[in-house]
């Protein structure tokens, strides 16, 4: 191939050179090229290395079904593999690489493959290495484990960089009345068209020019020119450089921008690519053709393209791909490609299969002809030609050529409507499948429904608009060509040994196809999977009508016999960072705060996440672990007074008139007749007799209830009790609004706690045991007026209340109420420290009641009213959930006090260390106030049935066995005199 | 009670940032208001929605997906049966326990204006619902998900009103200003 760039013509802006970088060299090229055609110019004709054989490759076509020149882009953290060279827009400062070669594509010792090529056929590593004789002759796969790995090292495209991306993306949201795909002539007219009647339109063109077919046709500038100008007054929303990837339920589409991809310097606040969702109500796929090349011998040779691709460059880029072509052809669309070459200068032949065929003036045209094998080194530099010998091919002539055109026919783009279910049916007399029908409101418009005429092209775009807007029309029949296209698949005559690629680049041949037909394959769908046909990025676009075609001829049937392959989304290939959007790192999920946050981040905070939630970890002082961070903050909970920010907690307020009634039924134990100003702990159940969460529910009037829930289950809780409402107590006038967000909580506990508190107070508010009993509730106002409710509850075991402000006043409760508590000795403490206070306590959380426990087995059972019904009052007496043996809530001693133990340990009889054991353990702690590690946990039968026997705590994968002791839950001040104190 | 201190204090610093150029959105917290929730019952939608529309000042409560201003506040649809009154002062108005429920919900969401010719734009990179005139036009109300966290979203006269549960405000602030320097953003 002796390509160069002419010194006119073209779309190239010649005004602005651009600077690049290939294989570490620096090369020039201009704005408007893409790297394949600033390549072509600078005269590289080996980019790439074929996936197994690693034979050289070149340029083979224009557009993302290349499968010759597939390089690695950018460097560092932006290294990018696999990219086609002729989808890359030209920038000043691109760096490319050539890939899968060492140590470059022009000289690969990785080429050495190609002399095993005989044997690297189709199944090649499963028949070699599996069941490897004499070793595992017939059996097992235990070798083959091994050579796996370095089998897969070999394998593979590239390699993609191991920095992290260090780019951001969009999500898009957007919806129009009709979406049209692609801006070739049929597009075009689509978009004007329902724009014109009305329609809100989007147009979306992978490349960086609008005009499809019309770019490559100089002759055709002002009708493009003139369509752009009419589509944008008109109204119609463009996105260039914006690939369709996927169609997916009712009417939403994929699209992928490329947003900075192309730009030398971008700003910095732009997003490297787009992914949008459109939803539309109709869909216009002008989505274009693909022409396909012909399986013969060295048909992947630098130097062998497709026709349309070879005047894509001359036309668009200005660059000659070649001086002498052979353009071998089976139809008419390569007599446009004859002419221009020719009339760039270039000597042309044009080997038509046909036997009756025309060439333009200047051409020398040769019918009956199809290529047989290819010659040259580095590239190409001659074609042996075959002539139809009966039903097989003979040996012909040979012509001299430096560039080697093929067009075996046209694959119309049907992958986007494939992708919602419409099965391509096959077109005889064109050769190609178009897509079938469909329910859907998708229509499909130009060369992409088999249209090859340009005004045919057009006015079958205008046809799919009104159908899109619900019209009548006319709809254009497929086809266009003067005389009709012999098709050609293979050319082969005996003895030839020069591989015949189908899918080139996944180095799947001819002969493998054959192979498979050989070894029983006769299903199209085991054919892709033995040969690999059609995988990678490219899905089929080159190689799979050839291989369907083959597998037919030597099944001796029709290609629809055989079937093809459904397309799958994507398209062409979607980046990982633009499915994530901008939910990486810290936004991978919401992120929830409490209005004590940066408070409580200013006063030493170290934050863990609860759910979405970030919550107080623990607090500690200079120095100090963790372990004994919160050793001192319980310790000094249970001494003097500690505060907790519980804002996270799940607050709903429950309103109406039958609030209390719903409550009644929605929890275990009576709610019926709690009184205002009280709060009562209740437990919820689901309709399987397990319970569901747990809570504080305060009634602060006759219709006004405010439930308090854990904060892993807040959501769940709401949409159960809304479920509730709406579909078996609509009955019932009550509402439930979470107002989770409204309240800043802070637990405030120790012996100091009404001290702290009532310091905070205005002036006169009581909160002495007489005004304010253990789970008493009550309004109160705090000092500036602040305006609260408190309720005395306590989780910790102490003298406790909760303290609830509007969230906006957060910092100013804590403002008051923290100075008064470092007077008294006091801490913050977090959930660590929460945890230790807790299963002291024998109070139960979500490690505890993990979707699997009955109200007995979290020893609640008396909560449990017997006289009224409630969610899962009945199903909690099947026999398996009264059953004795059952596994109960206990606390957990080590047998030796210095010991510790795990959470998520069994819990086995000794010397019984088997199965599932008797129990487990839930949650350990050190517990400063008894001096040693503690746990809660769940033991067949409860605590009576183990008393005075030891246990093994068994945690094989971790700690071992400790021999552990079963006792009551409640493993400090049981009466609970401390918090009615 | 004095103001206190927005979920989103030390996010909505005043200036402009992101590409040069005039601003594209403009981002305002609002914050001197109340919401109230007034919930009707399934048999008192009329009789309720008339006593939500005379708090706000307005003849007739806006149906589903509606906004009526009156010289009271304005009255949002947010659900079937509930509205949100946004009103400067505090409303001294309860529905009767017989016509549904009322609740302060003020400090349960961050308010958030966004201004601006690519506002729109901007908020459909998180928010999955048509914002064009045709399909949203002033005084339309929505209850929608931006990055799975429901918010409501209702349109003005000038601008975009975005009410998010204020545990999250500050989150989904973040990605929103982050989205927004792409068009060129002023926080006022």
């Amino acid at each position: 191939m002796t390509a160069r760039r002419l010194d006119k013509g073209g779309r190239i802006d010649r005004s602005r050179p651009v600077s690049f970088r290939w294989d570490d060299k620096t090369y020039g090229g201009f704005g408007g090229d893409t790297l394949a055609s600033a390549l072509m110019a600078n005269g590289q004709t080996i980019l790439g290395r074929s996936f197994k054989y690693h034979r050289p490759r070149g340029i083979m076509s224009a557009g993302v079904e290349e499968s010759g020149a597939i390089v690695s882009v950018g460097a560092g953290a932006r290294h990018e593999p696999n990219v086609k060279a002729t989808m890359e827009e030209l920038y000043d400062g691109l760096e490319a690489h050539g890939q899968n070669a060492w140590p470059n594509v022009r000289f690969d010792l990785g080429s050495v493959n190609g002399l095993f090529g005989r044997f690297f056929s189709a199944g090649f590593y499963y028949k070699t290495f599996m069941g490897l004789p004499p070793f595992e002759w017939g059996r097992g796969t235990g070798i083959w484990m091994q050579y796996e790995k370095l089998i897969r090292k070999a394998a593979g495209m590239g390699t993609a960089s191991r920095e992290p991306d260090p780019d951001c993306y969009d999500h898009v949201h957007a919806f129009c009345d009709i979406l049209v795909v692609g801006s070739g002539p049929a597009g075009l007219n689509a978009a004007l068209t329902a724009a014109e009647a009305g329609r809100d339109v989007m147009l979306v063109e992978q490349d960086f020019e609008l005009g499809g077919d019309y770019i490559n046709d100089p002759g055709a500038e002002a009708e493009r020119t003139a369509l752009i100008a009419a589509v944008e007054r008109a109204g119609v929303r463009v996105l260039t450089r914006t690939t369709a990837f996927g169609l997916y339920d009712s009417g939403v589409a994929g699209l992928v921008e490329r947003v900075t991809d192309h730009l030398a310097t971008p700003d910095r606040h732009l997003p490297r690519q787009r992914f949008w969702t459109v939803r539309a109500g109709a869909t216009v796929l002008a989505t274009g053709a693909i022409e396909r090349s012909i399986a013969f011998g060295g048909n992947d040779r630098p130097g062998v393209m497709t026709a349309s691709a070879a005047r894509s460059y001359l036309n668009r880029f200005g660059v000659l791909p070649g001086k002498r072509v052979v353009i071998a052809t089976t139809n008419d669309s390569t007599l446009d490609v004859a002419c221009d070459l020719a009339a760039a200068g270039a000597e042309v032949v044009l080997a038509d299969a046909r036997d009756n065929a025309d060439a333009p003036t200047g051409v020398k045209l040769r019918t009956g002809l199809a290529p047989l094998v290819t010659h040259g080194r580095r590239s190409v530099q001659g074609v042996t030609l075959a002539s139809r010998s009966g039903s097989a091919w003979a040996k012909a002539s040979r012509e001299a050529c430096d560039l080697l055109l093929v067009s075996g026919g046209w694959s119309p783009v049907v992958n986007l409507s494939s992708h919602r279910g419409a099965k391509p049916e096959w077109k005889a007399d064109l050769a190609c499948f178009l897509a079938g029908p469909t329910e859907e409101p998708i229509h499909m418009a130009g060369s992409a429904n088999g249209i090859w005429n340009r005004s045919d092209c057009a006015a079958s775009g205008v046809a799919a608009a009104r159908l899109a807007m619900g019209e009548q029309a006319e709809v254009v029949a497929p086809g266009g060509w003067i005389r009709p296209i012999r098709p050609v698949y293979e050319v082969r005559v005996p003895g030839t040994k020069a591989k015949a690629f189908v899918d080139p680049q996944h180095d799947v041949t001819a002969d493998d196809v054959h192979l498979a037909h050989q070894e029983g394959f006769v299903s199209v769908e085991h054919l892709k999977r033995y040969t690999t046909l059609g995988m990678a990025t490219d899905q089929g676009k080159m190689g799979n009508v050839i291989g369907l075609a083959l597998m037919a001829e030597a099944l001796g049937r029709e290609v629809p016999a055989v079937g093809t392959t459904r397309f799958r989304p994507p398209y062409t290939p979607v980046a990982i960072g633009a499915l994530a959007g901008r939910n990486v790192g810290h936004h991978f999920k919401p992120l929830r705060r409490t209005p004590l946050h940066d408070w409580n981040l200013r006063h030493g905070a170290t934050m863990t996440e609860a759910g979405l939630w970030q919550r107080p970890w623990y607090f500690a002082r200079e120095g100090e672990t963790i372990t004994e961070a919160y050793i001192r903050e319980a310790t000094t909970v249970r001494d003097t007074v500690g505060i907790c920010d519980v804002s996270s907690l799940g607050k709903i307020a429950v309103q109406g008139p039958d609030a209390a009634e719903f409550l009644n039924r929605v929890y275990s134990n009576a709610f019926a007749k709690l009184a205002v100003g009280r709060a009562r702990y209740g437990i919820m159940l689901r309709d399987d007799g397990m319970v569901m969460d747990d809570g504080t529910t305060w009634r602060l009037g006759e219709a006004d209830f405010l439930m308090t829930t854990t904060t892993t289950n807040a959501g769940r809780v709401m949409v159960w009790l809304e479920e509730l409402l709406q579909t078996r107590w609509s009955d019932l006038r009550v509402h439930v609004t979470s107002v989770t967000d409204l309240w800043a909580g802070v637990s405030v506990a120790g012996p100091q706690a009404r001290n702290v508190i009532a310091a905070s107070l205005e002036d006169g508010t009581d909160i002495s045991d007489g005004t304010l009993p253990f789970m008493g509730v009550a309004p109160v106002t705090l000092k500036g007026g602040i305006q609260g409710h408190i309720a005395r509850i306590s989780f910790s075991g102490e003298l406790a209340y909760e303290l609830y402000v509007p969230a906006d006043h957060g910092e100013e409760m804590m403002d008051l109420l923290w100075p008064a508590a470092k007077a008294a000795g006091g801490c913050l403490y977090g959930l660590e420290a929460l945890g230790a206070l807790r299963i002291e306590k024998g109070h139960v959380t979500g490690a505890e009641l993990d979707g699997r426990v009955t109200i007995d087995d979290a020893g609640l059972g008396k909560m449990a009213s017997t006289k009224k019904p409630f969610i899962g009052s009945s199903l909690r007496q099947r026999p398996e959930l009264t059953r004795a043996d059952r596994p109960c809530l206990v606390g957990i001693f080590p047998k030796d006090r210095s010991q510790t133990f795990n959470g998520g340990a069994l819990l086995c009889a000794t010397n019984k260390a088997t199965g599932f054991g008797e129990g487990w353990i839930t949650a350990v702690t050190h517990s400063p106030a008894l001096g040693h590690w503690i746990g809660l946990g769940y033991i067949a039968g409860g605590h009576e049935a183990w008393a005075g026997k030891t246990v093994t705590a068994t945690d094989p994968v971790r700690k071992g066995d400790v021999a552990v002791e079963i006792v009551s839950p409640h493993m400090f001040d049981p009466e609970g005199a401390r918090m009615h104190g | 009670m004095a103001d206190g201190l927005s979920a989103l204090h030390d996010l909505l610093v005043t200036g402009q940032s992101g590409v040069s150029g005039p601003a594209g959105v403009r981002l305002t917290e609002i914050r001197a208001r109340t919401v109230t929730q007034f919930a009707a019952w399934s048999g008192t939608v009329a009789q309720a929605g008339a006593e939500a529309a005379k708090a706000a000042g307005v003849q007739t409560a806006p149906g589903p997906g509606q906004a009526a201003t009156g010289a009271n506040g304005t009255l949002l649809r947010v659900e079937p049966l509930k509205w949100w009154l946004i009103s400067e002062t505090e409303q001294p108005v309860m529905l009767s326990d017989e016509l549904g429920a009322t609740l302060d919900v003020s400090q349960s969401r961050s308010w958030l204006r966004a201004g601006g010719p690519q506002s729109a734009r901007l908020l459909n990179h998180v928010l999955p619902i048509d914002l064009s005139e045709r399909a949203f036009p002033e005084r339309s109300v929505a209850s929608t998900a931006f990055h799975h966290v429901g918010v409501t979203l209702w349109l003005d006269a000038q601008d975009f009103n975005l009410f998010l549960p204020r545990s999250f405000a500050a989150s989904l602030c973040e990605i929103l200003i982050e989205t927004a320097r792409q068009y060129g953003l002023e926080i006022t």
